[in-house]
């Protein structure tokens, strides 16, 4: 029982190790960037940028450490980099195995190929738990290094609120990785669909009559700069990203079971 | 499983269409407990098809196949019986970054492995090194090990002996015979019929889709002559290729070669009247095997081989003997 998951999720440590570190020295760096930019008057600066390129980098309110966090970290490394990432990282869960012949030896293991698929998907915990976990306390230090304050269940709160958005980062990927049988090719063509997702959602947002595209993507039900600012947050946004996490992962399933490896 | 008289491995009728290629057209067969069976077939012959079917790994078109007693197609029962399966691949697919170690930890862990410490007595791979650093040979030592550590009942390998030397290659041979022994029942594929000649108790070729058992190969090795080539120079050649039991001489820049189906003898006689530069005695592609042997069978598109092929059989009638 869980031996894939344990075997697989120990080979994602050093990952996970690289990434929260480049992770939070990126933090490090724009926290410590707010304070040099105190006094200046930049929300001035972004008002004349159109209302739909606020609405993609998701510039709220940059004078306080919150938003320009919610701005600079969490809208850019959270929903946008780490959703790319593990897209990636899902793309390759499968396929990689299967190009490299592995698939055949695990599966001439006493396991089913649901049950592989589900541990192998799982050990992407380590790195996802991993990012908030320890990414999550960083920022909290380097802020407080900084001598600002921030509330840590806000910040909190918008770790926990990422993992869903994560999980269905990755398993948009784990669908590609399943159907195709490159890892570089399911790697690609995940990222680019949570690419375009994103952009289709940045874009469309204002846009009356197609307004309705903008709820395809998983970026839509993840807001980390008004959790950090006030601590509000929509549940049916969570409650709607793990449920289409369970639909990728079924479909993932299926597609899996029926495929020739 | 339920019934242990069973054989651990029933193929009726197997069959993988892949739209613009039948890899597998019908294969039937069946391998009784305790037996040493061997899966002959040239490259490309579909033999590593039928092996990923009988574990799962590629769904048949029709056809079935029961391992140990569970329907291949019973994903179920299938995963079961693979606890007494042990399996080695023609490509061994491990992770390059883990060390030998780390790999048998875990497949030990989801199968068993208690025989773990014996075999890397036989088999030596550098196990506490990454694989990444690993020769063919050890790669293939490491699979071995692998596949016969929880002690399975039924031992599938494809091309186990690729890649190994000739040493260790006698001590899979023994080893083989051993597990036999023992009770296993061992399924392993090759292109080199010599090869399997030696360890095997019976042996199936597959050719162009389909099985066909072969009774005797000590008979169809002897009837089936040498491949022979010699280099030496033009009038040698033509004296050579004049000798009896010459089929099918190819000339190339440097020489000849052939198929020598007469007496060795006479043979080596010819040879050592001329002036040979070098020359090279061994066993005949197991394609010209076939062909010499059972005549040429819907071999109009492959019509060149097929004309010179003496037919020793009736040519039509051999699926089986």
């Amino acid at each position: 029982m869980f031996e894939t998951v344990r075997y697989e999720g120990k080979r994602r440590l050093r990952g996970a190790a690289v990434l929260t570190a480049g992770v939070g020295a990126y933090a490090g760096f724009i926290i410590w960037y707010f304070t040099v930019l105190e006094g200046v008057d930049y929300e001035d600066v972004f008002s004349n940028l159109p209302p739909a390129m606020l609405e993609a980098f998701g510039i709220e309110s940059l004078s306080t450490i919150e938003g320009f966090l919610g701005a600079q970290v969490f809208n850019f490394v959270w929903l946008l980099g780490l959703g790319l990432y593990f897209a990636y990282v899902g793309g390759g869960v499968v396929a990689r195995d299967v190009e490299t012949e592995r698939m055949d030896l695990l599966l001439s293991l006493p396991v089913t190929r649901s049950r592989l698929l589900v541990e192998k998907f799982a050990a992407l915990l380590v790195p996802i738990v991993a990012v908030n976990a320890l990414g999550g306390p960083i920022i909290y230090l380097f802020v407080v290094a900084v001598g600002e304050t921030i509330p840590p269940d806000h910040l909190f709160l918008t770790h926990l609120l990422s993992v869903p958005f994560l999980l269905v980062c990755a398993g948009i990927g784990l669908v590609f990785s399943v159907a195709v049988d490159r890892a570089a090719i399911a790697e690609r063509g995940a990222v680019g669909t949570v690419f375009v997702l994103y952009l289709v959602e940045s874009v469309v947002g204002g846009a009356e009559g197609y307004d309705w595209i903008q709820y395809l993507s998983p970026t839509q039900y993840y807001e980390p700069t008004p959790t950090l600012i006030d601590g509000s947050f929509e549940p049916i946004d969570s409650a709607i990203l793990l449920l289409a996490f369970g639909g990728l992962l079924m479909i993932s399933q299926a597609l899996f079971e029926r495929r020739d490896v | 499983m339920s019934d242990e008289t069973d054989s651990p491995l029933v193929v009726e009728e197997l069959t993988k269409d892949y739209g613009s290629v039948v890899a597998n057209d019908a294969v039937s067969f069946t391998v009784n407990r305790g037996e040493v069976f061997g899966f002959l077939g040239p490259n490309g012959a579909g033999k590593s098809t039928t092996i990923r079917m009988l574990l799962g790994l590629l769904k048949p078109t029709s056809g079935s196949a029961k391992v140990l007693g569970a329907d291949v197609r019973d994903e179920a029962a299938l995963t079961e019986a693979k606890r007494r399966i042990g399996y080695l691949p023609a490509h061994l697919g491990f992770e390059e970054e883990v060390t030998g170690e780390t790999m048998l930890d875990y497949h030990g862990a989801m199968k068993g492995e208690g025989r773990r410490d014996e075999l890397l007595e036989v088999f030596t791979p550098p196990v506490e090194r990454p694989i990444r650093e690993y020769s063919t040979g050890n790669k293939r030592m490491l699979g071995l090990v692998q596949a016969f550590m929880h002690d399975p009942d039924l031992v599938i390998m494809d091309e186990p002996t690729a890649g190994l030397d000739p040493l260790k290659q006698e001590a899979f041979n023994e080893f083989v015979r051993d597990e036999r022994d023992r009770g296993t029942t061992v399924f392993f594929s090759s292109h080199v019929l010599s090869e399997v000649r030696r360890v095997c108790d019976r042996v199936g070729i597959l050719r162009a889709g389909s099985l066909v058992e072969l009774e005797n190969v000590d008979a169809l090795l002897h009837r089936s002559g040498k491949h022979v080539r010699v280099h030496a120079n033009g009038a040698a050649v033509a004296e050579i290729t004049a000798l009896d039991g010459v089929i099918r001489p190819e000339r190339f820049a440097e020489g000849v070669q052939f198929i020598y189906a007469g007496d060795v003898n006479a043979l080596l006689r010819e040879l050592a009247t001329h002036e040979i530069q070098d020359v090279e005695l061994g066993e005949p592609p197991i394609e010209d095997v076939f062909t010499h042997y059972y005549g040429s069978r819907e071999d109009a598109a492959e019509g060149d081989r097929s004309g010179e092929a003496t037919d020793p059989t009736d040519s039509a009638g051999g699926t089986d003997v």
